[in-house]
């Protein structure tokens, strides 16, 4: 991916509240029953004016991304509020891009026509499935029948994107399961989807489970078919990937918001557990992120202190090996000479056996784009082991 | 002379030899329990700075025993591996008797019918001494049914003793004076003295331990050391006790250690014979052996850093084990290291221990090679002990390789296992006969590069612990040699080659293949691993890529862990060698190089 710190920032809205807590999740997330949600909104509009202020990058934000959590479960008075400040202390392009994710059963036409008036373009429903069984297994509380009637309601509300989340790799999902789940995702006609393998956290309910041997992920050989299977069929019926787990319906449907993540574009997030990342031609990169715990972010806020846990500096080394990383990762693959240009590392030089080997094995091919620019394009196959392939590479900087 | 008594004590491992002579000689030495601890603790760092932890001490102990007489009873160590070494033989050599140690609940093992075997072999007289009866689980009763059915001991002879507790050390102090036979030899007759051990002390230089046949030894005699030829002044003579104890004279029966102002143990052998410059003895003591390297591998040091610490280690080793050569070596998967020749596959396992634990070294060492004399087209005669260095096989006119005579004891039960062995291993003129009831020694004469790998394990685990083993080395004789390569995406790992015999090559280069193809991790692209002779491939493995390790989510939160993950797969790979692009961790050598048949361990 073009490494973008030109580009426009993004900012995040992290929204920890759930209806109930999924055994698979592992994000910083808390019971909606919490009387924390009715402060949240607050302090969430404290955390804009503190942030604000510090927040140096003069160009206007162009995307917001409200994230969680489910944070289709603030009403959106909330949302409108935060949005709000927002707009008070930051800058904002005209018509920023913004994202909401929202749960099946929060979905209405009511809640559909009050989100599309806060200038939400994209909504990304956490479907997960169609199938009551595999809903069940993952502690869904919507079912399927539920899930189908959320897409077409917010198709039918003239959202510029609709995005669907699946899982695959669930316990008893056979192949055959998985293809009619993106079948009926497809014949529904969302403008996106993610797919996701399901990953067992340590600290689950799952991760739990899997411990004591009553779960496990699944086999990496019926990992890699199903990984392909996805693909390849969504590819085929005209939802071709440009990330390991999202796919979409033209590039106009790709995740502006997500893609600032991929290319080192800055982005400011707020809430508990939320990233940000400043860079400039100028400064040297940092990181930072905020409390996990909605309770400590709170504890912090109402001390009048930004909630800040911990940040670091990234320097080129360590940029350029998060290029490396997350462009192996997406489909238009790293941008050679933007590490070359950056970073002085002659990635295919310092690497010609190993990238003969791959191209060989199938995993890669290095590719021109219309200016000439030379890119490391993984195949489906490299996609699949981008992990792996990362660790392969010799990233040392030039002395 | 009479009141000399000369015994080592043989014990199967664990059954108790260390702190059975730790009880001896506190008892003899008439030292506080307090205090004795501190004296063996002293020791045992005297120890470490010679290097020698691996060996108990030869000590001599005054004991006055029942009939108010003094004895000196001379405890000669025997090296902790009995099984085939040089020096146990010299050590039994000194002896007139040995105590035999059983413990009381585990019983006659393999190694105690082992250790009997060898002790016989030289006359010595054997008293049963039956261990850690104070145990509940203790069997006395079916411990001395074992001792006269299995040994063939006498077991009204044996004496009951709990070391730990110190019960029965009296009673066995008594046999020892009353049931070993006192020493003979003349001490009027021209000085014999078998030197059967060598220490190396950082102050004094090489200290000799001694046993006199004939003759007696005082300062400042001029003494040869017949073998060597060599000619040192000598300038203390005593016996170890605890401490080194200089006596006027060591007189024949005795035992002792002799200072003759050698600076290290270069040149000193193991088995050679002490006798005075000016009246030598007319023969020296029989069984003597060159110590000549026959077993040859590179060591390098698993972290490349650790190559200074390697090189400072084999120096000080030297100075103590006159026997070890080496020179520099350099592989380009293992880095720099030495090659080492060794007197045997023993005396390989003990440098190897001895670098790791006294000097703290993670190692690896290369495939043991024999020497072979290569007779090249051109006549020229040269010998290969790296296969490195192996001539190219068209300039080979004809190559000989080393032959043993191997000398098997086993249980008659094995024999039949046995002799299948052998002639495994490509032995020619295997015979078998009866040693005493039951009790067989199978003769064969081997090429001694069969033996070097896993023969010994192997006769083992066949005869489940029983056999015994002893080689000499025979002559040269024509071989059929091929250097096997390994090759990983077909880059040659050096450090893996080896000389093999024609009809091993395949069997030997699928056995590194496999075991190789098990301890490589799976990288993105496929490895092949290959055996092969010259540009023939003989044997393949192949280790399939990844198929599928990406994470499904990657995002604002995700993205600093995901890349610290990844420093620390790159640090873990700094740890590996690179060969073909193949991460090679250190494991997977040690893996293939170990030679224990241990392939259905994990």
């Amino acid at each position: 991916m073009r490494d973008a710190t030109a580009s426009a920032p993004g900012l995040y809205l992290h929204v920890p509240f759930c209806s109930s807590i999924c055994p698979y999740c592992d994000f910083s997330v808390m019971h909606a029953a919490s009387p924390a949600r009715e402060r949240f909104a607050s302090r969430l509009v404290a955390e804009v004016s503190l942030a604000a202020p510090a927040w140096r990058d003069p160009r206007p934000f162009d995307t917001v991304y409200f994230g969680g959590g489910t944070p289709s479960q603030l009403p959106p008075e909330d949302l409108g509020r935060v949005l709000e400040a927002c707009r008070t202390h930051l800058a904002f392009v005209p018509a920023p891009w913004i994202f909401l994710e929202a749960n099946p059963e929060d979905v209405t036409p009511e809640a559909c026509a009050a989100w599309r008036g806060l200038g939400v373009r994209t909504l990304s429903l956490g479907v997960q499935s169609f199938a009551d069984e595999a809903l069940r297994f993952l502690g869904r509380r919507h079912t399927g029948r539920q899930a189908r009637a959320a897409v077409e309601t917010a198709l039918a509300a003239g959202f510029d994107t609709v995005s669907i989340d699946l899982m695959f790799g669930l316990r008893g999902q056979t192949a055959e399961d998985w293809q009619l789940e993106l079948a009926t995702a497809v014949s529904l006609g969302p403008q996106h989807l993610s797919c996701y393998q399901l990953t067992i956290h340590p600290r689950t309910r799952f991760g739990v489970q899997a411990k004591h041997g009553q779960l496990s992920e699944l086999p990496e050989d019926d990992q890699a078919t199903l990984f392909e299977l996805t693909h390849r069929f969504l590819a085929d019926a005209g939802w071709p990937a440009y990330e390991v787990s999202n796919f979409a319906r033209g590039q106009v449907h790709q995740s502006r918001h997500n893609r600032k993540y991929w290319d080192h574009t800055p982005y400011l997030g707020l809430g508990p557990s939320a990233h940000s990342l400043a860079a400039s031609e100028s400064s040297p990169a940092r990181r930072w992120w905020n409390e996990r715990g909605t309770p400590r972010w709170e504890k912090r806020l109402a001390a009048g202190e930004r909630p800040i846990e911990a940040e670091e500096n990234l320097g080129p080394q360590d940029l350029a090996a998060e290029s490396l990383l997350l462009g192996l990762r997406t489909t238009a693959g790293v941008d050679l000479d933007g590490l070359r240009e950056r970073y002085g590392i002659d990635l295919l030089a310092a690497n010609d056996t190993l990238v003969g080997r791959l191209v060989d094995e199938g995993r890669i091919v290095v590719s021109a784009d219309a200016e000439g620019g030379r890119w490391l394009v993984p195949t489906l196959s490299g996609l699949a082991v981008a992990d792996g392939l990362a660790a392969a590479f010799d990233l040392s900087l030039p002395n | 002379m009479n009141h000399i008594r000369n015994f080592c004590i043989i014990a199967h491992i664990d059954h108790g030899k260390s702190t059975l002579a730790d009880r001896l000689i506190q008892r003899c030495g008439g030292v506080e329990d307090r205090d004795f601890r501190d004296q063996i603790l002293d020791s045992m760092d005297l120890e470490r700075e010679r290097g020698i932890t691996i060996k108990a001490n030869t000590v001599t102990l005054p004991y006055t025993a029942k009939d108010g007489k003094t004895y000196e009873l001379n405890l000669i160590d025997t090296p902790g591996h009995v099984d085939f070494s040089h020096e146990v033989r010299r050590s039994l050599m000194s002896c007139e008797g040995a105590l035999l140690v059983v413990d009381a609940s585990q019983g006659v093992e393999a190694q105690t019918v082992a250790n009997l075997y060898l002790a016989m072999e030289f006359g010595l007289t054997i008293v049963p001494v039956i261990n850690k009866i104070d145990l509940p689980s203790a069997d006395i009763d079916r411990v001395m049914e074992e001792i006269d059915r299995d040994l063939g001991l006498d077991p009204f002879e044996s004496v009951q003793v709990s070391a730990k507790k110190g019960i029965g050390i009296d009673d066995l102090l008594e046999a020892i004076v009353a049931k070993l036979p006192p020493p003979k030899g003349d001490p009027q007759a021209p000085l014999k003295a078998l030197l059967f051990d060598a220490q190396y002390d950082a102050y004094r230089g090489a200290v000799l331990l001694v046993r006199l046949f004939d003759g007696t030894l005082k300062v400042p005699t001029r003494v040869r050391l017949m073998h060597s030829d060599a000619e040192h002044k000598v300038e203390e003579v005593g016996n170890q006790t605890l401490k080194r104890v200089p006596v006027p004279e060591l007189s024949a029966g005795e035992v002792g250690y002799v200072l003759a102002g050698m600076k290290s143990l270069a040149g000193l052998a193991i088995g050679d014979t002490l006798t005075e410059a000016d009246r030598p003895a007319a023969e020296p003591v029989p069984g003597y052996r060159e110590a000549k390297p026959v077993v040859f591998s590179s060591i390098y040091p698993m972290a490349t850093d650790d190559y200074e610490d390697l090189t400072k280690a084999l120096e000080k080793l030297k100075l103590n084990d006159a026997s070890l050569i080496y020179e520099k070596d350099a592989s380009a998967a293992l880095g720099f290291g030495f090659r080492c020749g060794f007197l045997g596959l023993l005396h390989l396992d003990v440098v190897q221990a001895r670098l790791e634990r006294e000097y703290d070294l993670s190692l690896i060492l290369s495939a043991p090679s024999v020497r072979y004399r290569i007779v090249l087209n051109n006549d020229k005669e040269v010998w290969i002990d790296n296969p490195t260095f192996y001539p190219d096989p068209m300039s080979i006119k004809e190559a000989y390789e080393p032959y043993i005579k191997a000398a098997i004891m086993t249980p008659e039960r094995y024999l039949g296992a046995v002799m299948e062995l052998c002639r495994e291993r490509r032995g020619v003129d295997t015979t078998y006969s009866f040693l005493a009831a039951g009790r067989m020694e199978v003769t064969s004469q081997l090429p001694l590069a069969e033996v070097l790998f896993d023969f010994y394990d192997r006769l083992k685990s066949i005869t489940q612990g029983y056999g015994s083993f002893d080689y000499e080395m025979l002559d040269y004789r024509l071989g059929d040699m091929v250097k096997v390569d390994i090759l990983v995406n077909s880059e040659k790992v050096d450090a893996l080659s080896q000389l093999v015999h024609r009809e091993f090559s395949r069997a030997r280069a699928l056995r590194y293949c496999e075991r190789l193809a098990k301890k490589i991790p799976r990288q993105q692209f496929k490895i092949a691993i290959q055996g092969a002779i010259g540009g023939q491939i003989i044997a393949r493995s192949t280790i399939n890529p990844f198929r599928k390790d990406v994470t499904a989510k990657c995002y604002g939160g995700d993205i600093s862990r995901k890349r610290k993950l990844l420093e620390k797969q790159k640090e873990g790979k700094k740890k590996m060698k690179m060969v073909g692009n193949v991460e090679i961790p250190q494991s997977a050598f040690v893996s293939v190089l170990k030679t224990e048949d241990d392939d259905d361990e994990e």
